[in-house]
């Protein structure tokens, strides 16, 4: 069945499944302004889970996303609460991410150790840093400026900018994945690192390189979140590198590399950030919002597997 | 002399303690198909990998064309048509039929500073290389996971003939075949040669080489035991070799 190789056909099943369910269980989920809020809820952790589900795809994890979703921010904050140029204080940031995923994608390529032990290590130092340089207080920013508007400013109603970076990035790494050498290669890397080494493909470079693109949209999607509440705490992202790989898992991406999609990723945060928002729109509890994505989880992943053996082995 | 395609002289290549080969000539000629065989640990594995350039010998002399040649990675003799089909690295699973045969090698159209896969130019020509080796593509969009093991090593084969090697080695071809499929891929190693292009075929089974080879080089710890045209042999006289060799009575 040709639709089941739509390597988002679980994902999108499941999101309109939530759809149709939180639509009969509360009369304002529906409508456009809250769906829009629900896509820019999702933009955060999806940006993200982008990055996330490309390095995945090429076999290697990231745990540092979180920290770094934070770190960006803070740094940020701190040089233009210094009187630093914001706009140098955006490249800063964002090279300082990458070269967070440089350093990652390195030590884990040159030592041979795997990448959930890299990063966990290096989620760790970045978090210790954090609060060793705040002293665990949050830093606040000093001035207004318009460059942050166009981070996670409003655009209209609910909806933010940060939301329409979420859709640019995801049609981008789509381009880039399904359209060019380098996706090709990727999904090579991660499939079959044997196979894609004796074909003479360039796979740690390729690693290296989606090491740093995770790493760089964690930063972003920190500044995208620092634009809308123009105040970072150190404890900023935590156990968002644990939501983001859900989103990829529930997109149908595979833990194990070689296979999945960022379009899925799109739609496993946008099932995340729907789930949250509706459960609040109908009424219970906020507790209840992480056992349910727990199950979630499992039941995506369940799913996923079975078409996934179905289509493609 | 001028005739060989690939020539390897006095090859020694140790791994700690363990000599693995002692001092082995090896060569091809242009359109022959030569069966490489000898016991597990016998040292073929590692020859071939000298010959393109995974590992560099301790000793020896590697000449391609005549030239010699000191290959650092297998990239090296791969861009020179050197083309190797290892058992389980040949393919990426769950990547489509199209993606696995260009991969590596996809054909890109620049755009500005962009460049793109051509997808469909890509499909159309795997489906005609496929056919070429008698195997008809239902959908180039399929994973190569549900292909048979005879129609993986077609792939392979469709391949190298495809981006023109010169010299097609093949790894245990038919270890984990059935009696048909290992028929077909024995036809595709004939269509190969046709085309112009030597092989190397490694085994430890002589019944599966003895068929298409034209000449049978044996190996036993670490040194050639044996080099024979297949007219002046059976199949019996080399297992009696490989055995005596190998010390086994």
């Amino acid at each position: 069945m040709f639709f089941l190789r739509i390597k988002e056909f679980g994902a999108l099943v499941g999101m309109a499944v939530f759809f149709v369910t939180f639509s009969f269980l509360s009369n304002r989920f529906a409508t456009v302004d809250n769906l829009m809020n629900t896509l820019t809820m999702a933009a955060e952790l999806g940006i993200i889970a982008i990055g996330v589900c490309m390095l995945m795809i090429s076999g290697e994890f990231d745990l540092s996303v979180g920290a770094v979703f934070a770190v960006a921010p803070m740094v940020f904050a701190i040089m233009v609460n210094h009187k630093i140029s914001e706009y140098l204080a955006l490249l800063v940031c964002l090279i300082l991410a990458a070269a967070i995923g440089l350093i990652n994608g390195v030590v884990t390529l040159k030592t041979g150790i795997p990448s959930f032990i890299t990063t966990l290590g290096m989620m760790m130092f970045w978090r210790g840093i954090l609060l060793a340089v705040t002293g665990g207080f949050p830093i606040i920013l000093s001035r207004r400026m318009r460059m942050l508007d166009y981070f996670g400013g409003r655009v209209t109603g609910g909806l933010r900018y940060s939301a329409i970076w979420f859709i640019i990035i995801t049609l981008l790494f789509w381009i880039v994945l399904e359209r060019t050498r380098y996706g090709n290669w990727t999904f090579a890397t991660g499939g079959n690192l044997g196979a894609a080494k004796a074909l003479g493909i360039p796979s740690e470079r390729v690693k290296i390189i989606n090491f740093m693109i995770c790493s760089t949209l964690a930063g972003f999607a920190g500044l995208t979140t620092f634009a809308r509440f123009k105040i970072v705490d150190p404890t900023l992202g935590q156990e968002l590198e644990l939501e983001a790989i859900a989103s990829a898992v529930m997109g149908g991406t595979l833990l194990t590399g070689g296979y999945g999609s960022v379009v899925g990723a799109l739609i496993g945060a946008a099932m995340i950030s729907m789930v949250r928002n509706g459960l609040v729109l109908a009424g219970a509890p906020a507790y209840w919002y992480r056992a349910f994505i727990g199950i979630i989880l499992i039941v995506a992943a369940v799913i996923n597997a079975r078409i996934r053996k179905k289509v493609a082995g | 002399m001028k005739d060989f395609i690939i020539e390897m002289k006095n090859i020694k290549k140790s791994f700690g303690k363990v000599q693995a080969l002692r001092g082995v000539d090896f060569h091809v000629s242009r359109n022959e198909i030569v069966g490489l065989l000898g016991d597990n640990g016998a040292g073929k594995s590692t020859l071939i990998k000298i010959l393109v350039g995974y590992y560099q010998p301790d000793d020896g002399e590697v000449y391609f064309e005549g030239r010699k040649v000191n290959f650092k990675s297998p990239w090296q003799s791969r861009q020179l048509g050197i083309e190797t089909v290892y058992q389980d690295l040949a393919l990426v699973n769950l990547m489509p039929l199209w993606r696995n045969f260009f991969l590596g090698r996809e054909i890109i159209r620049k755009i500005g500073p962009f460049s793109w896969i051509e997808r469909r130019k890509m499909k159309r020509i795997v489906i005609d290389a496929m056919n070429d080796v008698g195997i008809s593509v239902r959908n180039p969009d399929e994973t190569v996971a549900f292909m048979s093991g005879g129609e993986r090593q077609a792939v392979a084969i469709a391949r190298a003939i495809y981006f023109g090697a010169k010299l097609l080695i093949l790894d245990e071809p038919t270890a984990a075949l059935s009696v048909g499929e290992t028929k077909k891929v024995l036809q595709h190693i004939e269509e190969a040669k046709k085309r112009g292009i030597s092989v190397i075929f490694i085994t430890h089974n002589i019944y599966h080489v003895y068929e298409v080879a034209d000449r049978l080089v044996l190996l036993e710890r670490g040194e050639k035991v044996g080099d024979y045209l297949k007219k002046d042999v059976t199949p019996q006289y080399i297992m009696d070799t490989i055995a005596a060799a190998a010390g086994v009575r």
